[in-house]
């Protein structure tokens, strides 16, 4: 029985004289109440932390904005202060140069990931359910993956050339191995009695893995994606850097070139606020398309 | 069809331990079960009674032995015996209702059709109103009852339950089991039910099949001859539930005593 029920089965003994319909208009009302007090105490608890999150940005900023005006001991052409960064940030902005340059950031970002996530996730699924494909793998895969990405940068450049492929091969190769593994093990580890159940229930092998081997190892599969995301960012840099026309990074090491460090800044909180909006964009994502997943385990 | 529904023709099943040793499951057992029948298993831990559902549900096959079903050898799990597990098996990705429906799905039943059908059965088990819920929304109790409901909603022939009811509080458990008679008496369906508690058996079962460990044995096959429902208060109920412990006494001291002592009991 619930908290609101029994509220009223309360209300109905001190006023003896109410008849069985009032006692329930009675704790309709009160369940009504109860559910608008409930999201009024949520919203004011989400309002409080946006509150508290917007101040803790400007505190930095003050922070920074002070730091180099406080004395001789910093630099301020190495540590420009955020007001000279958004002057040098808005016209860049206006003139379509930040634009272009997240563009094909993104891009190259988005074609890897993608890459990567068709073939970590089929590889994590056929390399565990069968066990030949399994051993064969093993070796070569876990060899590959010990190889840090970045040093494959020189490499890539030889093989795809300057151009896009060797981008969005280097970023789609670093963040193929950890969605690779958490899918390998997720679909491992799937407990035997779901198995059993699908098995007793007349599942076949492709219901078994589409219908109940794949969302039983989600959680792990999502965990590996997003994984996925904050190295695609990592190699996403490395390959710019290494020599690239356009993009976030090749604007860093412009910056870099004209010993421009404000411009240098810009690139480093547009990355960072790339990474922060697609971790937050895929969260919001899982919690939309499975309901059962954040609250069930 | 003649013979019984269910036959294990000397069985023995045998494990190996971390080391490689082999470990004696169940060693020659033999058991029948008619068509529509309600058959407890009971006995100590390790005994084999797992061992002896998965080996009917088609998980595992017999060392040696058979174990043969509607007169057939078994070849892998099947529709034809449905299965309640003790923990929760429910997918959790699914409402209580897509979970009922799973098995419809499987056999190509329309949607429409299976949606209903699978709403009749949660209202068997008095859970219609649950079917739009998740299982982690859902009691322990209540767990158990769509898990019955998805093995039932197929027709089986049969439902293995494995202790279904041991994680669930003492007066859940009970109306659980009122309802699993009434839908085994609706149903005509058989029921082979491991449970480790006495008072369970005796309220559940027409045949009790009490085992004995080291290796797993069948020790004695009883028959409880009370009508439906049964009375926890009455004296008979009393009297058989003295049968059955004293059984299972003999039967664990049976373990370390010689075959002629244990037949002379
Ligand atoms: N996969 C396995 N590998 C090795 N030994 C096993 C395995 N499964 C079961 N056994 C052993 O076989 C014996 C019978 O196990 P089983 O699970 O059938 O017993 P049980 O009667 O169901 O016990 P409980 O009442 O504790 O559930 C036990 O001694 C157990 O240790
Ligand atoms: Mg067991």
């Amino acid at each position: 029985m619930t908290a609101a029920t029994d509220d009223a089965a309360g209300t109905g003994l001190s006023t003896p004289r109410h008849s069985a319909a009032d006692a329930r208009s009675d704790s309709a009302a009160f369940a009504e109440e109860f559910r608008r007090a409930h999201r009024r105490g949520l919203r004011r608890a989400a309002w409080l932390r946006a509150l508290l999150n917007v101040t803790g940005i400007l505190l930095f900023l003050a922070v920074w904005e002070a730091v180099p005006r406080l004395g001789t001991w910093v630099n301020p052409v190495l540590l420009p202060p955020p007001s000279v960064v958004f002057d040098t940030f808005v016209p860049m902005l206006l003139s379509g140069e930040i634009p272009a340059n997240i563009l094909a950031s993104l891009r190259r970002a988005a074609l890897g990931f993608g890459i990567a996530t068709a073939t970590g996730v089929t590889a994590g699924l056929l390399t565990a359910r069968i066990g030949l494909l399994h051993h064969v793998s093993e070796p070569i895969l876990h060899g590959f993956r010990s190889v840090p990405s970045i040093a494959l940068v020189p490499l890539s450049v030889l093989w795809f050339g300057i151009g896009e492929g060797s981008k969005v091969a280097l970023v789609a190769w670093g963040s193929f191995f950890p969605i690779w593994i958490t899918t390998f093990i997720g679909v491992r580890d799937v407990p035997a009695a779901y198995l059993r159940s699908a098995a007793c229930l007349g599942a076949g092998r492709l219901a078994t893995l589409l219908l109940v081997v794949l969302p039983a190892a989600l959680p792990m599969i999502l965990a590996g994606l997003r994984q996925g995301i904050a190295v695609s960012l990592i190699l996403l840099v490395a390959a710019e850097l290494s020599g690239a026309r356009e993009g976030v990074a090749y604007m860093m090491s412009t910056g870099h070139q004209m010993f421009r460090v404000d411009i240098m800044l810009i690139g480093l909180v547009l990355l960072g606020t790339f990474g922060f909006i697609a971790d937050r964009l895929f969260v919001a994502l899982i919690r939309r398309l499975f309901p059962w997943y954040t609250t069930a385990s | 069809m003649s013979g019984p529904l269910i036959d294990f023709d000397r069985v023995s099943q045998i494990y190996a331990a971390r080391d490689g040793s082999p470990v004696w499951a169940l060693s020659d057992v033999s058991l029948r079960v008619e068509a529509g029948e309600f058959v407890c298993l009971i006995g100590p831990s390790g005994c084999g009674k797992s061992t002896l559902i998965h080996l009917l549900a088609g998980f595992l096959k017999p060392t040696s032995g058979a174990v043969r079903f509607r007169g057939r050898p078994l070849d892998g799990p099947g529709p034809d015996r449905g299965v309640v597990f003790q923990e929760y098996a429910l997918f959790a990705w699914m409402t209580a209702r897509q979970n009922v429906e799973f098995g419809l799905r499987m056999q190509r039943v329309s949607a429409p059709v299976r949606r209903r059908r699978a709403l009749e059965a949660l209202d068997r088990v008095g859970l219609r109103h649950a079917a739009d819920r998740y299982p982690h929304e859902l009691s322990g109790g209540m767990r158990q009852r769509v898990a019955v409901a998805r093995a039932l909603v197929v027709e089986p022939e049969v439902v293995l339950m494995d202790e279904p009811f041991a994680a669930v509080d003492a007066m859940t458990r009970t109306t659980l089991q009122e309802d699993l008679l009434r839908l085994w008496r609706e149903t005509g369906v058989s029921v082979l039910f491991v449970t480790h508690n006495i008072d369970e058996a005796v309220f559940l079962a027409q045949r009790v099949v009490v085992m004995g460990a080291g290796p797993g044995v069948i020790r004695e096959d009883l028959t409880v001859d009370l009508p439906y429902p049964r009375d926890r208060g009455s004296a008979e109920f009393g009297r058989e539930y003295a049968r059955i412990a004293a059984a299972l006494a003999r039967g664990s001291r049976g373990a370390d005593q010689s075959d002629g002592e244990r037949r002379a009991a």
